[in-house]
């Protein structure tokens, strides 16, 4: 059947001419359908060239350029010394922090990515009603993520600060506490005081995605839910939740690639532990590089290429789990 | 199906086009700039550690026009701060373009990479000769001077006047047991004062140790040897960690880091710091604290106080044609109106015999004096061993975990570490 189409669309299109007056029409016809088919080469190259240049010069040529460090045996100066083979790989899965890294990873990204969907579907919820000085409010939600993560990171340093840090002050005057607490020195409350960060600044682009989610549900869906007799939360259980999943997976997927590539708030937060107790496998390469006792690029390198791994994995899993296809 | 195939048969043969554009390009700026390779370089590259926002960039502007006028070589100047050198270093150094001149705090890597200009090439005899031999020593690789000096400092007690004579302390201690005397009675005064501010942190931690250390008779290398667990170094260790368990320190020693604890000082909580003169011009510029400068203790009565001396390199990389502008940049820098001028402006120490004169006879520059007569005898940690690039790095990791781990153990992995096992 579908096979057959095509032939019955082309003997009209050959018999159409026929019937048309005797013109050139037909010779232009044709051209026009071969231009309509496919470009020449050249001319789809000169279209799709700088598009194909910025591609290969940002995204391919640093990955060619990774896996060459990888392969390579470096000097503590960076000056390459000839092939390593697998050795930087074998290395870097040799290092005696590698699990406290990794499982520091997945407390990291799973909690951040968690804790700010929850908090960003309530926050969207709010956006999206109609209420005085709602521009405000949706202007103000992103100045966290306008703000560099660096600077925000800065800034929680000093919140968080044993001896001058605005929180230990509040927690004090209010009696919830006794002495201060060590937000980022103490090994129990780092990685929480750091996720806290973490959930901060991913909110205002989680809430946006939600937000544009929940505009596209159309109004009379709830109509018919109300008229069901449905109460609020039901319809948002039913109604409302069901229809934001593909915003939710889409925030969800690139949440979990941007925390778990932030580099700013862990180096910041956490520049004055020593040693690899806090660190996630971004900051654990940077470290190999330039901090810590292996001073060794080519390692780092074997980690960057892990690192691309990992996320690809976790991110194809999530979408499997979730069953991404069926949804789009 | 078909649609994708065929998509990706033309991306594929696109790609491989536009690959071949590309590398023809790299090829092309590849050419350009290996071209000059034979002739004499007319314009080097100085990249430079930023030691205040105030100094160093005027510093080397104006020694950049007057390199310029007096030598008519170009001098290209790149300021970078501390945080961001290391990387910037080794990744010019791996793409194989390094600058022609480099400010760091390490060169013996370097010079063992086979990268430098020794002083022999480079450096004129009357600047060579000028140099103060401690600095001559720790500059020194394999028997030729690689590690031209840019600036030093000399660590000492800062003391906070107001704290100690609320305390009842008389004189800053000489002892270590004094010294632990001084700090409870300190603590004692209670309001959140603090006995002594111990910066164990990965920001300089072996700095800290190494003051401390030096006044137990301790070292990190002894007769060629590595002596990181050495007994003295393991009591010196235990002492530091004993003060913290006392709770005559901060909060967390082994994770605060040096800026912290000079913050902390400066804020007046804290009774003593081991300081340098950056801290005393900052201490001075904000007038709050009323502050005293004294030797180190030592852990026994009567021994010579010692102190710990860092110096920072200028290192030259050989880089073809390059020689001459290399040379004439270096006499420039050790002219006494240019060295003498970027120290004082950035508040360290000299590097030359001819600056410590200077300095001397200085009298705004009075207040250095402790600093001035131990300099020549400073204690510096062993630069001159490439092996201590990593060395340092693994104590500035791992030093800290002592306060709440066992300093033995922390020792002999560190020790393990520094003989490559």
């Amino acid at each position: 059947m579908s096979s057959a189409r095509p032939m019955v669309s082309g003997a009209a299109a050959t018999a159409a001419p026929d019937t048309a007056p005797p013109s050139d029409s037909k010779p232009r016809r044709r051209r026009a359908r071969a231009r309509r088919g496919r470009e020449p080469l050249h001319v789809a190259l000169l279209w799709l060239g700088p598009a194909l240049a910025l591609i290969l010069g940002v995204v391919v040529w640093p990955v060619v350029e990774l896996v060459r460090a990888s392969l390579s045996r470096y000097s503590i100066t960076g000056l390459r010394r000839g092939d390593a083979g697998l050795e930087n790989f074998r290395q870097v899965l040799a290092n005696d922090a590698l699990d406290t890294v990794l499982v520091n990873t997945l407390v990291w990204v799973v909690a951040v990515v968690a804790l700010t969907m929850l908090v960003s579907l309530g926050v969207a919820q709010f956006l999206n009603k109609d209420f005085r000085g709602r521009r405000l409010v949706r202007w103000a939600v992103i100045v966290p993520w306008a703000a560099s993560l660096v600077i925000t990171a800065r800034l929680f340093t000093l919140i968080y600060s044993y001896y001058y840090g605005v929180l230990n002050a509040l927690l004090l005057k209010i009696g919830l506490i006794d002495t201060p607490i060590d937000f980022l020195g103490s090994d129990a409350w780092v990685m929480p005081s750091m996720v806290a960060v973490g959930v901060f600044v991913s909110i205002p682009f989680t809430a946006y995605v939600l937000v544009a989610g929940l505009n596209a549900i159309p109004g009379d869906v709830y109509e018919a839910a109300r008229l069901d007799g449905a109460s609020p939360w039901q319809a948002w259980r039913l109604v409302t939740l069901p229809l934001l999943r593909p915003a939710i997976m889409v925030a969800t997927v690139l949440n979990m690639i941007y925390v778990f590539n932030s580099f700013p708030i862990i180096y910041t937060l956490n520049e004055s532990n020593p040693g690899f107790g806090h660190d996630t496998t971004i900051t654990f390469m940077y470290k190999l590089a330039f901090k810590s006792a292996e001073k060794d690029v080519g390692q780092s390198a074997a980690a960057g290429l892990f690192n691309v791994c990992i996320i690809l994995i976790a991110v194809l899993a999530y979408l499997r789990i979730t069953r991404w296809r069926k949804e789009s | 199906m078909r649609v994708i195939s065929s998509w990706t048969a033309g991306a594929a043969r696109l790609g491989v086009f536009a690959a071949a554009v590309t590398l023809g390009l790299a090829a092309c700026s590849g050419g350009t700039g290996a071209g000059s390779s034979s002739e004499k370089a007319t314009k080097i590259k100085l990249v430079a550690a930023e030691y205040s926002k105030d100094h160093t960039k005027a510093f080397w502007d104006q020694f950049a026009k007057t390199y310029h006028d007096k030598t008519g070589y170009t001098l290209d100047v790149q300021i970078v701060s501390w945080d961001d050198i290391d990387q910037q270093s080794s990744t010019m150094v791996q793409n194989n373009n390094p600058p022609d001149i480099l400010n760091l705090n390490a060169y013996a890597s370097y010079a063992k990479d086979g990268l430098l200009y020794n002083a022999d090439e480079v450096l004129s005899d009357s600047v060579k000769s000028d140099l103060l031999d401690t600095f001559v020593k720790s500059g020194t690789y394999d028997g030729k001077l690689y590690g031209m000096p840019d600036l030093s400092s000399a660590r000492a007690m800062f003391y906070n006047k107001t704290l100690f004579k609320s305390a009842g302390i008389a004189a800053p201690p000489k002892t270590w047991a004094e010294f632990e005397d001084a700090a409870s009675k300190i603590k004692a005064l209670g309001g959140g004062a603090i006995g002594y501010g111990l910066p164990l942190g990965p920001e300089e931690a072996q700095g800290e140790f190494s003051i401390w250390t030096f006044n137990n008779g301790g070292d990190w290398k002894k007769d060629g040897a590595w002596t990181v667990n050495s007994p003295e170094n393991i009591a010196t260790l235990t002492f530091l960690k004993g003060l913290a368990g006392k709770g005559l320190t901060q909060n967390n020693p082994g994770k605060t880091n040096r800026q912290d604890v000079f913050d902390l000082f400066a804020s007046g909580k804290v009774g003593m710091v081991v300081g340098f003169s950056p801290l005393a011009a900052t201490l001075d510029e904000a007038k709050k604290v009323d502050y005293g400068v004294a030797p180190m203790p030592t852990s026994q009565a009567g021994s010579e106080p010692k102190t710990f001396g860092v110096t920072d390199y200028l290192m030259a990389f050989k880089k073809d044609g390059n020689r001459e502008a290399v040379k004439a940049f270096y006499d420039l820098y050790y002219q006494k109106d240019q060295v003498n001028t970027f120290i004082k402006a950035e508040g360290f120490l000299p590097v030359t015999k001819s600056g410590v004169e200077a300095f001397r006879a200085d009298p705004a520059l009075s207040s250095l004096g402790t600093y001035l007569d131990t300099l020549p005898n400073a204690q510096l940690t062993p630069t001159d061993d490439p092996a201590w690039d990593r060395v340092k790095l693994a104590v500035q990791q791992n030093l800290g975990t002592a306060i709440t781990g066992d300093p033995k153990t922390v020792l002999d992995k560190l020790q393990a570490q520094a003989e490559g096992k």
